[in-house]
């Protein structure tokens, strides 16, 4: 039931855990310094954010592009041009070089977000990103502009922690999501309904909330919402927009859209249904149907503010329960940024991560479906598991070479032939990035025990097993004593390659 | 567990227990379990111990091979029309001529380079489904090889694939390798709610990659990986044969903090199984592939790389139900012959051998393979002597139990929708009936609902 935790029960392993779900975990030394803050102030330090926040840069190309203007003067070209076929070919090249510059800042926009929230100062605000990227899962399959995508993004980092409703707002003005469930083209005269089913059956209620009639009446609610492609931006057309009175869940009214999104904040399955899946995303699967209650009434109170509740969750006995500490699968994009951040190293390459996402089975900005990804155990199968264990590899090894060339070899192969024309840049990464020495000092060497001990703390959420720590042990045995780094690699990926490394 | 083979041999390890370890473990990577491992793996897989929904299996079933042409292949230049004026009007310059195809009726041929299929037709062991799509057809390839890779309306969108909902509906339970890509990447077909299948471009991939130059059974990292990677009462079972304390090793693994998670159900719990269905279904696609070699000679190419992979995992009885190849390079807008020539010179020479290898294996009567591509071409070719994307077209189907001939009804070139063929065939309809006719399950479960099936075995 949220019962708050007492200060003297806070110690080292529940803040490595605060840090694992809070953010995307961290070193040795940030879990000290967490710790050292004590109970209230560690969650405060977390869910307020740095003072000083860094700034988060776009991506370059991330600007709004006069869309129309360049496709009218594709089309000046075209007028210019009195054989036919070669204004076919004009029109094609235009498209070509525009699908091919939306494939390029797409596979860019992936990895700049993996970079941020792997340099992140303010840790949960990138998580809490994920979380509403997954919750108004957005793909740009179909949105096809990489500028829209960002600045959903953008959307999620402003209003992700603030009031929910502002949020569901800000989002059904997003041009992103107008493109992806068709709130574009909803006439007054033919509503969409793509929009306004999903807005209650995924985004705020859950199903069984609403009726058929709710939803065609929401439908007509929302129309009028345009894409200015001049500007790239949300445009309001009032001439389409339907002000006939409506009626929703027994109400009556000219409601617009916003309207809408208020009736349906008043109902009290929406704080249940977004504190209960904000629960699920950072502390554990399949909540007590009490505390999902005591959640929803928890976020009712907060007067719908992320903030307030997250402060609440992460200082609550609940958190820190068994069925908590150590129990979550890590997502493809948590196994990613929490392994560099641990090892305080940069990823083994843009190029790497690219193929990571797609062969682990979570690619940033093309989720499977509108639900979002499933998760948990469904992230899980002998295939990513071996994929999982074989990128450790990428992290701590050095001669990963061949490896490396069947990755190229592979992105090449399946993963651009049927979505464009081009390979990603093949870079070659510095592999073994893991700066041994600065894992553990030099005097441990002689010592197994001790640096099999260090090594785990840095890597496992919880203490080793006796048959997991003799194995660590036994293998050390059998490289040279005191181990050189070749050794300790090895140790690592064989520490990596296991299933509790996949746990956080 | 009583009836484990007793040994008592010193071995050249140190202790007793490391030398058990040693065996049992190495044990465990032959194709054959020791019966007290298979027990406890299979207690340990509850699902498979039901031997009342237990899959029926590969390695004496039918096999379906799923021949993905990638980036739209042009259908009317593989099945020809070459009687109708209307083709030979749409293509002035690519069209190919009575002179030129492979006759398979006064109306229709294969491409040229097709020879191989045209004898494989002629013994009646390839069909042909014509004008196979569907209604409002997508002309972007990543949404329309979408579309077919999880079975949707063109304006739906679903999150798990037709062959990955076969195996959520039909195989629960079964060996991982129930489904085999052979490719880098997993298709999106075989997405599924439960995670199944695997993939690998070569067998070596699918494997624990370490770096430690020893090979074989001294390679320390192997050894302690698999030790690792076997769930925590299994290895406690081996410790406590080899005269441990059981009392030390039993707690819990990596993760765990107390004993409250290791119920069953637990995060752990399931990776550890996994771990361990990797390390086994590795072990058996490696030693399959160290002990079998293709029957024929195959030729060249990518594709035929691919095939006689799956020829070989056909061969060795891996468990598989559906295996899935993929062949790219069919977006044809620029000078489109020799490229085309080319791929239909890979394809069917790819398929020829493969066909031989099955007849030599004697597995021909179980192995139907689909071929399918995301679209076809424009009718009319374009100003740069290729084609543009179009929508329907032909798939191949053939193996030795497959129904032979000319299914369906080829589009009329004359009715277009937009310059394109109009589908007279839904591919779901194609998939419910290899679903039903070959796989031998209800459609629609793994479809969402009923497509009128056509007699294809």
């Amino acid at each position: 039931m949220l019962t708050p935790l007492p200060a003297d029960r806070w110690d080292r392993t529940k803040a490595a855990h605060l840090l694992n779900r809070a953010g995307f975990g961290g070193t040795p030394a940030q879990i000290d310094a967490l710790h050292k803050l004590g109970l209230a102030s560690a969650v405060r330090s977390l869910v307020d954010g740095p003072a000083q926040p860094k700034p988060v840069l776009p991506p370059p190309w991330a600007k709004p592009q006069d869309l129309a203007s360049k496709r009218d003067g594709m089309r000046d070209q075209v007028a210019m041009s009195a054989d036919g076929k070669e204004r076919g070919e004009i029109q094609k090249r235009f498209n070509q070089m525009q699908r091919r510059e939306q494939v390029g800042h797409t596979r860019d926009l992936g990895i700049w977000w993996l970079a941020q929230m792997r340099t992140t100062n303010d840790p949960l605000l990138e998580k809490l990103t994920l979380f509403w990227h997954g919750h108004f899962a957005t793909s740009v399959v179909k949105v096809r502009d990489a500028f829209w995508m960002w600045q959903q993004n953008e959307a999620f980092r402003r209003f992700g922690r603030g009031h929910f409703g502002a949020l569901v707002k800000a989002i059904s003005r997003d041009p992103a999501m107008l493109i992806w469930l068709d709130l574009r083209d909803s006439r007054k005269s033919h509503p969409n309904e793509n929009f306004a089913r999903e807005l209650m059956e995924l985004f705020t209620l859950g199903e069984g909330h609403y009726t058929e009639k709710d939803v065609t009446e929401a439908a007509r609610a929302f129309t009028g919402y345009r894409l200015n492609f001049r500007e790239q931006s949300f445009r309001y057309a009032a001439s389409e927009h339907d002000d006939t009175p409506k009626e929703l869940f027994g109400r009556k009214g000219k409601f617009d859209g916003d309207a809408v999104i208020d009736l349906i904040l008043a109902k009290p399955e929406c704080p249940r249904f977004i504190a209960k899946k904000l629960w699920q995303f950072f502390a554990y699967e399949e909540p007590e149907p009490a505390l999902v209650n005591h959640l929803g009434e928890t976020f009712r109170l907060c007067d719908y503010e992320v903030r307030p509740l997250l402060l609440r969750m992460f200082s609550s006995e609940e958190f820190y329960s068994d069925r908590a500490i150590g129990t979550q699968i890590k997502s493809p994009v948590q196994w990613l940024v929490s392994t560099a951040r641990i090892f305080d190293t940069d990823y083994p390459s843009p190029f790497v991560l690219f193929f990571a996402m797609r062969q682990l089975g979570q690619i940033l900005f093309l989720p499977p479906s509108v639900k979002g990804w499933d998760g948990g155990k469904a992230w899980i199968s002998t295939s990513t598991l071996l994929a999982r264990y074989n990128l450790s590899g990428l992290f701590v090894e050095t001669a990963t070479g061949p490896m490396l060339q069947g990755i190229q070899k592979a992105v090449r192969d399946l993963g651009f032939d049927t979505m464009n024309d081009e390979p990603p840049s093949v870079r070659m990464p510095d592999a073994g990035a893991v700066d041994v020495a600065k894992l553990i000092p030099a005097a441990l060497r002689t010592e197994p025990a001790k640096l099999i001990e260090t090594l785990a703390g840095r890597l496992f959420s919880g203490p080793l097993a006796p048959r997991q720590r003799d194995a660590f042990l036994d293998f050390l045995k059998t490289k040279p004593s005191p181990p050189d780094d070749a050794s300790i690699r090895s140790l690592l990926h064989l520490m990596m390659s296991t299933p509790g490394f996949q746990l956080c | 567990m009583n009836d484990h083979p007793s040994t008592d041999t010193p071995g050249t390890l140190q202790t007793r227990r490391s030398f058990l370890r040693t065996s049992l473990l190495g044990a465990a990577a032959a194709w054959t379990l020791p019966i007290f491992i298979d027990k406890t793996f299979f207690t340990l897989n509850a699902l498979a111990a039901d031997s009342a929904i237990q899959t029926v299996t590969g390695k004496d079933s039918t096999i379906l091979v799923v021949l993905q042409l990638a980036g739209g292949n042009d259908g009317l230049n593989t099945v020809v029309p070459f009687a109708d004026d209307a083709y030979r009007k749409a293509r002035p310059t690519l069209g190919l001529g009575a002179d030129r195809v492979l006759k398979l009726n006064d109306q229709t041929g294969l491409h040229p380079s097709l020879a191989p299929l045209k004898a494989l037709f002629d013994e009646g062991h390839l069909g042909i489904i014509e004008g196979v799509g569907y209604p409002n057809p997508n002309r972007s390839h990543f949404r329309s090889t979408e579309i077919w890779q999880t079975a949707s309306e063109a304006n739906e969108n679903r999150a798990y694939g037709w062959l990955g909902s076969y195996f959520d509906s039909a195989c629960q339970g079964a060996d991982p390798t129930v489904g085999v890509a052979i490719g880098g990447l997993s298709p999106q077909a075989f997405a599924s709610k439960t995670p199944t299948g695997v993939n690998f471009a070569r067998p070596e991939q699918y494997r624990w990659i370490n770096y430690d130059k020893t090979r074989g059974p001294n390679n320390a990292s192997e050894h302690f990986f698999r030790e690792l990677n076997m769930p925590g009462e299994m290895a406690a079972d081996i410790a406590s044969i080899a005269g441990d304390d059981p009392a030390r090793d039993s707690g819990g693994s990596v993760g765990a903090i107390g004993g409250s998670i290791a119920s069953g159900g637990s995060s752990l719990d399931f990776l550890e199984r996994t771990a361990l269905d990797a390390q086994i279904s590795s072990d058996k696609v490696l030693e399959i592939a160290r002990r079998t070699k293709p029957l024929v000679s195959y030729p060249g190419g990518r594709l035929s790389e691919s095939l006689s992979l799956v020829g070989r995992m056909i061969a060795g009885g891996l468990p598989t139900r559906v295996y899935y190849v993929s062949l790219g390079g069919f977006d044809t807008h620029q000078n489109q012959q020799p490229a085309h020539d080319r791929l239909m010179q890979e394809l069917a020479g790819a398929l020829g051998a493969f066909a031989a290898d099955l007849k030599a294996q004697k597995n021909f009567d179980r192995v139907m393979l689909m071929t399918f591509s995301e679209f076809g071409r424009r009718v009319e070719q374009n100003a740069s002597g290729g084609t543009d994307h179009g929508a329907a077209a032909p798939m191949f189907i053939m193996g030795g139990g497959t129904k032979a001939g000319i299914h369906g009804r080829r589009p009329s070139l004359t009715q277009l929708h937009q310059g394109d063929l109009m589908h007279t065939v839904d591919f779901r309809s194609v998939y419910a009936s290899v679903l039903e006719q070959w796989l031998k399950v209800p459609s629609q479960p793994v479809l969402g609902r009923k497509f009128s099936p056509l007699a294809l075995v």
